[in-house]
């Protein structure tokens, strides 16, 4: 597990600088299930807010499936599904505009960490994201019995004031590899599903590591169908979006 | 072995209390003995004293400094204790140091400011002083320290000038 | 003839003293009773005002803040993607109208403009409690407000200092920096109006006007070095002042959203902070001198006129710098900037918009370009309070209306007041309730710089002409 000396200054990145862990969403296959939003909710014990609040656009998934159309009705015509997550950004703009380092650049992991016991809940950082990826804790939410029972153990319960996003999770990542350490190896490629990519059953979703040239997101992120969400921002997103027919 | 006697004489206006001090000076007694107490600023070119000096700027330029250090101790220090990257920018950053920098030296140079008056002027001061009130409702008072033989002479010469009162400067509490 | 012209000269005489306060000297121990009996006078509609206020105040800011810090941000009206509302909005407003003092007893100290002298203190009072306000307004909007002294730079155990990359942070330093200043220079002129107070009260009120004004007799030593100092602030507290307003208009031009990555916020936010804090110094002034007692001699027409000029040169100057804004993102072409300037315009609440630029720009421009309008007290009453309603309704614009319009449509929502109201309320309350304190503890009218003025003031005759004079005793 070699760790890489990303330059600090992100000017200073080289353009095949691709980061660490990466996600290739195929949006000719995603179906619009949601069932990746649901797994995620399960894997990482993401509150359930009520219709009032849902409704007011404080639902607190981290994933989200966008639904498009073109056209006037009736000739209106679906765009494909756009299945929207925090997109892991090597140059972050939610990671300067935190006063107090809640969130951070790892350099091991390469991913951008939010580290919710040293979140005060200012929200600068989910006003700076670009793709409205964070999600805060209005409220204190409830869990009615028997509903704590389905907590993940490996994910901290978040309490009201905090800004939360999806973590590529991170507690497979760092379980994968562990266990590969302990066994004197390295993260085999698809050893590591974060709970969206495990739960697609359209298979819309991989996941792995981008500086292995030869893992399946790798490949496919360098296909030709591949594009990045505003990527003119400069925000340099782990997350490659397929799109445009085979 | 001139006895001194502390001595307050009250001017109804700043040109008959600009002619006493000549004539105290006149009469011998040294700058340092006299001191004028307002209700306003007079300068000292209007009473012909001179120049008061004051630490006040130089404590400012030292908080200055004293502030700037401390906001390079923010941008510069801690960065490089505890490195923490973030968003793609430097560890060390350059635009946002200057704001550091900035505020803290502003802060550091006022707060010197506020606490040199204090320092100079020895605030806060509770004990007993050589006051009257009638100081604050515009009367000027030059408080004057004379040899004991000279005292009535320079209460005459004062009185002759307008002086309202020359009394005995005891120290009250305020 | 000469009995003409000698009736003539009195006549402009009589004019001048009446016109102008410098020109009309009293003696010192006269100002000083007027100025305790202000002090004083209390009538059964102020003591009923205080009582309501304090209520309001209980109820609207510390009752609703409890709630709010027991419940969560969620009984608020910001959700996703309108993070920040109207705490933020009021923030920048406290702020803007805290720049009222220093603008009067900074920069018109600096520049020497002698009718600032009556009212440089009732202006800095507007700066130490409006920072109050604002300060509660930041704490409101915080998730976790027990945490929020983890802002503060001190060492500690958790090997981690604040973040000095973001702009919240510079607004700490910023907003504590200014607000220290302010009070300490709200304190430097008060401490020979306290001695004053001092030695003409008895009571409890003279323990509480001796321990605070520190020993202070008026020697030359100590008038030198209050002096001294005051010069330093004075010209030091200006570029704080801008850096203030600045460094929190960086809050919203450092972040990458359409409508707030302008590069003019710097400038366009400070002009808006002295349109809203002068007109703010309008309306207190009108207030105060309709209310309190003998301030019909501290306070004269001469000072509204005066303040309704600037009112207007500043008005323009906030018109250039919006119009710069507007046409640059209106030429730019960016879809997602165009989105926004539509729902500004044509939005549900677009006549918020039409709203402000007919308040901030068409009013003032009308109106006080006339004399008769600027020295009616009332009228610049009614121009400042609709100068300050659009500039709250500008911070709306560019704060919980802009945030509705990003780069990711899907998220687009529009947002709805919540408890923001009760304790927006609660915070204009409490800056009258404490202002209304402090002019019954504090002398509101600094009568040392009032006769410091009034001895360089004369009138002297050039040729035909009455002209007023006035000397540099620096």
């Amino acid at each position: 597990m070699s760790e890489k000396k990303i330059p600090e200054f992100s000017a200073n990145w080289s353009a095949e600088e691709q980061g660490k862990w990466g996600l290739v969403v195929d949006q000719d296959l995603c179906t619009g299930c949601q069932a990746c939003v649901t797994a995620c909710a399960m894997e990482n014990n993401i509150p359930f807010v009520g219709e009032e609040d849902a409704a007011y656009g404080r639902a607190m998934h981290w994933i989200r499936i966008e639904r498009f159309w073109e056209g006037v009705y009736p000739e209106v015509k679906a765009t494909p599904f756009q299945p929207v997550m925090c997109q892991q950004c090597g140059a972050a703009p939610c990671e300067p505009v935190c006063p107090v380092f809640a969130s951070v650049h790892s350099q091991a992991e390469q991913l951008n960490i939010q580290v919710y016991n040293r979140c005060v809940g200012t929200r600068y950082c989910a006003n700076n994201c670009p793709y409205v990826a964070r999600t805060f804790n209005w409220r204190d939410y409830e869990r009615p019995e028997p509903l704590p029972n389905q907590l993940n153990p490996d994910v901290t319960v978040r309490r009201r004031g905090i800004m939360e996003k999806c973590t590529f999770c991170v507690q497979r990542i760092k379980r994968a590899e562990d266990r590969a350490k302990s066994e004197g190896r390295e993260v085999y490629d698809g050893e590591v599903e974060p709970a969206c990519v495990q739960a697609c059953p359209a298979e819309a979703l991989t996941f792995g590591r981008l500086d292995d040239p030869e893992s399946a997101v790798s490949k496919k992120a360098r296909s030709g169908r591949g594009v990045k969400l505003l990527e003119d921002l400069g925000t340099l997103p782990h997350v490659t979006y397929l799109k445009g027919g085979a | 072995m001139a006895e001194k006697l502390s001595l307050l004489a009250i001017f109804p206006d700043i040109d008959p209390a600009a002619q006493a001090v000549d004539e105290l000076r006149g009469l011998g007694l040294e700058d340092g003995d006299i001191n004028v107490i307002s209700g306003i600023p007079v300068t000292e070119a209007m009473l012909g004293r001179p120049r008061q000096w004051s630490n006040v700027p130089r404590l400012a330029l030292g908080g200055a400094v004293g502030g700037f250090l401390i906001g390079a101790f923010f941008a510069f220090g801690t960065p490089n204790l505890y490195p923490i990257y973030v968003g793609g920018q430097p560890l060390l950053p350059g635009a946002p140091s200057i704001v550091v920098l900035f505020e803290l030296t502003m802060l550091g140079m006022l707060a010197a400011t506020f606490l040199g008056v204090f320092l100079d002027s020895r605030f806060p001061s509770y004990s007993p002083k050589e006051y009257v009130p009638q100081i604050s409702d515009g009367k000027i008072a030059i408080f004057f320290e004379c040899p004991a033989e000279k005292e009535k002479k320079c209460s005459q010469r004062l009185l002759a000038l307008g002086a309202e009162s020359i009394q005995p400067a005891e120290a009250q509490k305020l | 003839m000469s009995a003409t012209h000698a009736h003539e000269t009195d006549h402009e005489l009589e004019h001048l003293r009446r016109e102008h306060l410098m020109l009309d000297p009293k003696p010192r121990g006269e100002m000083n009773r007027m100025i305790m009996e202000a002090m004083h006078t209390t009538s059964w509609r102020f003591r009923l005002t205080f009582a309501f206020l304090v209520l309001v105040v209980l109820v609207c800011l510390f009752g609703v803040w409890g709630y709010m810090i027991a419940e969560g941000l969620g009984v608020a009206g910001v959700t996703v993607p309108i993070y920040w509302g109207i705490f933020l909005v009021n923030t920048v407003f406290w702020i803007g109208i805290s720049h009222a003092g220093t603008f009067v007893s900074a920069l018109l100290r600096v520049f020497k403009a002698e009718y600032r002298r009556p009212f440089t203190r009732a202006a800095e009072l507007m700066t130490t409690f409006g920072l109050v306000q604002a300060g509660l307004s930041i704490f409101f909007h915080m998730g976790r407000v027990w945490l929020s002294y983890w802002l503060f730079p001190y060492p500690n155990e958790r090997q981690l200092w604040p973040n000095f990359h973001s702009p919240l942070s510079w607004d700490f330093l910023a907003i504590n920096t200014y607000l220290m200043a302010s009070t300490m220079y709200l304190f430097l002129p008060l401490i020979p109006d306290l001695a004053m107070a001092r030695d003409r009260s008895t009571g409890w009120r003279k323990v509480f006007y001796r321990i605070l004004s520190l020993g202070f007799r008026g020697t030359e030593g100590e008038w030198a070095h209050l002096r001294i100092a005051m010069n330093i602030f004075a010209f030091a507290i200006l570029p704080v002042m801008f850096s203030v307003h600045t460094i929190v208009s960086w809050d919203f031009a450092a972040a990458m959203r359409p409508g707030w990555s302008s590069t003019i916020f710097g400038p366009y936010f400070v002009v808006g902070a002295l349109q809203s804090g002068l007109s703010a110094v309008a309306m207190v002034l009108v207030v105060v001198r309709g209310t309190m007692k003998n301030m019909k001699y501290f306070i004269r027409p001469e000072v509204f006129d005066a303040l309704g000029k600037l009112m207007l040169v500043i008005s323009m100057a906030w018109a250039y710098f919006f119009f710069n804004d507007y046409m640059v993102q209106w030429y730019g072409g960016d879809k997602f900037t165009d989105a926004l300037l539509h729902f500004h315009e044509e939005g549900p609440l677009g006549w918020m918009w039409f709203a402000m630029l007919i308040l901030n720009v068409a009013v003032p421009w009308l109106t006080l370009w006339n004399k008769k309008v600027r020295r009616t007290p009332w009228a610049i009453f009614a121009i400042g309070l609709g100068v300050n309603v659009a500039m709250w309704f500008e911070r709306y614009i560019i704060v919980p209306i802009s945030l509705t319009i990003n780069r990711m449509p899907f998220t687009w929502r529009e947002h709805v007041p919540g408890v923001e109201i009760p304790l927006g309320i609660g915070t204009l309350a409490f800056f009258i309730l404490l202002y209304m304190a402090a002019s019954k503890l504090v002398p509101l009218v600094p009568v040392w710089e009032v006769q410091e003025g009034q001895l360089a003031h004369s009138v002297r005759k050039v040729g035909k002409e009455v002209v007023v004079s006035v000397a540099d005793m620096e």
